[in-house]
């Protein structure tokens, strides 16, 4: 379980991959961080965590069709792989966990 | 319109080169898709930072291509094999690693103690903000025939300039430092300080803690203190201003500001500034334009051109001295304050040198040692290179080219220096609190400092380069079907070679040894030298307050203290009379002559207190009415020219007596310069200046306990500040002994670090011919004839540089020695002493290793094969 530990940010791309759902290429990602999270996100922050992400298994990536835009260049799209969405949850559970062990009196201070 | 919205191409092609190819293609096409992005809806300047921006943000490891792959496997590979056969080289031969290692880092450390210690002199009185408008006044002193060049101006100066030059912003008299008393309340204390104009705070920056440059010299009763002062008198900074303070037991002085301590980077050191107001109300000589002492500083207007302004006050003083005429007159110049330091002895006038020459003979010495050390360097390499031969070869025959051969060997100097400048650092970090002590400085390992790590980085570089680019050429020059079939020859010219540095190195070494004996015996003449009186067990005493008032009484009461022989008193210190004048006249003068005189006056029982020699007629005493007489040195007599001197007439400053004793010379100069002519007066009965007091040695330190409560007794404002003559004197002269003591170790140095490398190669000599050798013992030669056979070429290249040295050495010692007036000759003995002690020292390094392998027994050597 511990093995699969997931960085606050490793696991905030990774479920905006998965929100995108196909659509998920790095300017994409980025817009939807910034909206979503409120948060400034540069190309080569975003672009090591997916390039870490892809090497652990946790995503993979194919090109997509050239197009007349961005000089010609393919998008990469990124997926999260069946293994990263198992990670996703464990990572979710733990949280959860974490939650519920708290203690109801800590809320009324 | 393309120009217009394109990302800058330079970034792009950044980009290109440092990403990882797999991610080159998707990377750049969100690049651009954002910058099209923000130049549509924000603007092409903002879209062009972000753009930028990225990039930059995406060079980091997982982005950056690796370095090696099929990416110029090549290049890197071939590097990294540079290094590692390096280091096994550095770790096979241990002896020769430490050899060089060691003899690198000595010279190294020793290159940058220099360098610090240069860059430290360069750096005095730099911290002036408007350095480059600040200026010292120089005179030149024309009386006669006699030229004499000096900073002494009239006190009246400063103002003058001020007033009617118009390039002169601001200008201030500034006095001599001197010890005088303060006091507040009980606290007494004798302080080093000095006078100067309302504008000195202005020119100079000395950092204040209270009060203002502008406001402290104002008024004629203020004193600027420093820190120091100020905590010692009052406690605090804040607590001293505005108080007052009792100088000299006689005056308040009203404190008007408070400074930082005068640090290492200036070259005035005073404690406190007293305003000039004062110092003039207290010297009236200075009113009058005739008379010259204190110095001048000016600060000329931003736009001022300084050559022009001293052409312009070349002859400033003609309009103020009446007295000023053809053959006696002042001109004055210009000297950028920054040079003052560094350039201040007077040659016929004009400035020439000072302590530049030793700065300069220092950066020398530190050249010279690092080059001592590089030929180690390259001398044991070059030697060794049969060693490597095959290696080359090898090298050769799978396809290197002799440019990246080069290129290994310079690499691998390279990681000597690097190895040698960490352990110098070291070295150095250890070494600093003792040469500090050494040379009197606070020179602080300069961490931070990055210019000292960019010169560090130089050094390494240059000294590696030096050191492996002869080396890497031979090297690379082997004929690699030669090496393969074991048929090296080292050459001719490379063997010559080498032979050449071994010379230049002990040739440099011999230089050293010699010129540290000549230093030292000059050091060592300047403290035994006789200078016409007896400075040992001769005390000062200043003569002050009620002491002054009643000196009779005082010699009196002193004489009955135990001990105390003779005691007189005299208007300065025997050592430097500075106070010259021209106003002496005699009988047959030629008119058109006006030599300088050195004058002093003197009380009863000088000679005798001095113990120096009266030569004719007597000194004064008190049975004869001796106002208006006169004793002259040898000098003045010949000066002066009368053949029976005694009662004839002499007239100094306008005073007509008769001359009534000739003194024979005493050095009351340094021995910088001659004797010249001196008269001396009969003291006025209340004046002030120094009590000389002769005390016999065996009993100086009780003699001076009862002239301590004698003078608590008769001068009780005053503190008893005692001198003793021989210790002043040795202060004269600190930078000599300076040089002396760092010449000591300098020679010892060059001498260790070529004896390192001879050791070197006598090992490897030894190491190429053992089976030589061990043939040689099997067929009965003896052990003395193979220590012979062994160091016989090396004692012929130390004489070799023997013989080129001393001549040399003979001239550079001698350009040296023609600064001092008085001074040792250079004799034969010296360069014997030297000579044989380089080949001693030689001599001896070879031995060990000589006597080793001749005492090895044979069938060791030869047994294998």
């Amino acid at each position: 379980m511990s093995k699969h530990h997931l960085g606050e940010f490793e696991e905030v791309v990774m479920l905006t991959v998965a929100i995108l759902h196909g659509k998920a290429y790095g300017i994409a990602i980025i817009d939807e961080l910034e909206g979503r999270l409120d948060r400034k996100v540069s190309i080569g922050a975003l672009q090591t965590v997916l390039r870490r992400l892809e090497k652990k298994g946790y995503l993979s990536s194919e090109f997509g069709e050239a197009t007349q835009e961005r000089g010609g260049k393919r998008k990469r799209y990124f997926q999260v792989t069946n293994f990263g969405m198992q990670v996703l949850q464990e990572t979710k559970e733990q949280r959860i966990n974490l939650w519920n062990a708290v203690p109801k009196i800590s809320f009324n201070n | 319109m393309k120009e217009k919205n394109s990302p800058p191409k330079y970034m792009l092609r950044f980009f290109r080169w440092f990403c990882h190819p797999d991610y080159l293609e998707d990377i750049e096409g969100d690049l651009l898709e954002r910058f099209d992005h923000n130049a549509k809806e924000i603007n092409y300047k903002t879209a062009k930072r972000e753009f930028i921006r990225d990039i930059l943000k995406l060079f980091r490891p997982e982005i950056i291509k690796p370095v090696e792959g099929t990416y110029r496997l090549n290049f890197y590979g071939m590097f990294k094999n540079y290094l590692k056969i390096s280091w096994r080289n550095i770790a096979k031969n241990k002896v020769f690693s430490l050899i060089n290692i060691s003899g690198l880092s000595l010279g190294l450390t020793c290159s940058i103690l220099i360098a610090l210690w240069v860059q430290n002199e360069y750096q005095i009185d730099n911290f002036h903000e408007n350095l480059d408008q600040i200026y010292k006044v120089t005179s030149c002193e024309y009386s006669g025939k006699e030229v004499n060049g000096s900073y002494d101006t009239p006190g009246r100066l400063a103002e003058e300039l001020k007033k009617v030059i118009p390039d002169v912003e601001l200008a201030c008299g500034y006095s001599w430092i001197g010890w005088y008393t303060f006091s507040v309340e009980d606290k007494k204390m004798k302080i080093p300080g000095t006078f100067a104009g309302e504008d000195f705070f202005k020119i100079f920056s000395y950092p204040f803690l209270i009060g203002s440059p502008e406001e402290a010299l104002k008024t004629p009763e203020s004193i600027a203190i420093s820190r120091k002062m100020a905590n010692n008198f009052f406690g605090s900074p804040e607590q001293a201003m505005g108080e007052s303070i009792k100088f000299n037991n006689e005056t308040e002085l009203k404190i008007s500001g408070v400074f930082e301590d005068i640090t290492d980077k200036s070259s005035e050191k005073f404690q406190y500034i007293i305003s000039w107001e004062f110092f003039v109300a207290q010297n009236k000589w200075l009113e009058k334009w005739g008379n010259s002492g204190p110095s001048t500083f000016v600060k000329l207007q931003a736009e001022s051109d300084a050559d022009q302004v001293s052409k312009k006050i070349q002859h400033f003083i003609k309009n103020y001295d009446e007295g000023y005429s053809e053959n006696d007159r002042l001109e004055l110049g210009l000297q950028p304050y920054k040079d003052q330091y560094l350039y201040s002895n007077f040659d016929n006038g004009k400035i020439a040198g000072g302590r530049i020459e030793y700065v300069k003979m220092f950066e020398i010495v530190a050249v010279f040692i690092l080059l001592i050390a590089c030929i180690n360097f390259m001398n044991l390499s070059t030697a060794r290179s049969v060693k490597r031969a095959k290696e080359i070869g090898v090298r050769k025959v799978i396809g290197a080219v002799r440019i990246s051969l080069i290129g290994q060997f310079i690499i691998e100097a390279l990681l000597f220096t690097l190895i040698a400048i960490v352990l110098s650092l070291v070295l150095l970090f250890l070494l600093l609190p003792a040469f500090n002590l050494l040379t009197s400085k606070h020179i602080v390992f300069p961490t931070t400092d990055t210019s000292f790590w960019l010169g560090i980085f130089i050094l390494t570089l240059v000294t590696g380069i030096i050191s492996g680019a002869y080396p890497a050429f031979l090297l690379s020059s082997f004929k690699p079907i030669a090496v393969i079939k074991n048929n090296v020859k080292t050459g001719k010219t490379s063997g010559l070679f080498r032979k050449g540095l071994v010379v230049f190195q002990f040739a440099l070494s011999m230089i050293f040894i010699v010129g540290m004996i000549v230093i030292s015996k000059q050091v060592d003449y300047i403290k035994t030298k006789n200078l016409g009186y007896q400075k040992n067990n001769l005390v000062y005493l200043p003569n002050t307050g009620e002491m002054a008032r009643n000196f009779d009484y005082f010699k009196a009461e002193a004489l009955k203290i135990p001990g105390i022989e003779h005691i007189t008193r005299m208007s300065s210190r025997p050592m430097e009379i500075d106070n010259t004048t021209a106003a002496v006249d005699w009988e047959g003068k030629d008119p058109a002559e006006r030599p300088t005189f050195t004058q002093a006056t003197i009380g009863y029982d000088f000679i005798e207190t001095m113990q120096s020699t009266m030569l004719y007629g007597r000194e004064f005493s008190e049975g004869f009415a001796d106002s208006a007489s006169y004793i002259i040195n040898e000098t003045a007599l010949k000066t002066i020219g009368y053949k029976d001197p005694i009662g004839m007439p002499l007239t100094f400053w306008e005073v007509k007596g008769t001359i009534v004793g000739v003194v024979k010379d005493f050095h009351f100069k340094s021995l910088h310069d001659p004797i010249k002519p001196l008269v001396l007066r009969l003291t006025h009965k209340r004046s002030r200046g120094y009590a000389l007091i002769r005390i016999q040695s065996d009993k100086m330190q009780e003699a001076l306990e009862n002239l301590e409560i004698l003078h608590e007794k008769v001068n009780p404002e005053f503190p008893f500040a005692h001198q003793f003559a021989d210790e002043e004197y040795g202060y004269l002269y600190r930078s000599e002994q300076v040089v002396a003591r760092l010449s000591r170790y300098f020679a010892f140095l060059a001498i260790f670090i070529s004896c390192l490398g001879l050791l070197g190669l006598v090992i490897f000599m030894a190491e190429q011919r053992v089976k030589e050798i061990g043939i040689r013992k099997v067929l009965g030669a003896k052990v003395t004839q193979i220590i012979t056979l062994l160091s016989k070429d090396f004692m012929k290249l130390i004489g070799i540089a023997i013989v080129i040295a001393s001549p040399i050495a003979y001239y550079v010692m001698k350009e040296w020695l023609q600064g001092f007036e008085y001074h040792v000759k250079i004799q034969w003995w010296m360069f014997v002493i030297a000579a044989s002690g380089a080949v001693l020292i030689a001599l001896i390094t070879i031995s060990y290793q000589s006597i080793k392998t001749a005492l090895m027994n044979p069938v060791k050597s030869l047994r294998s094969e």
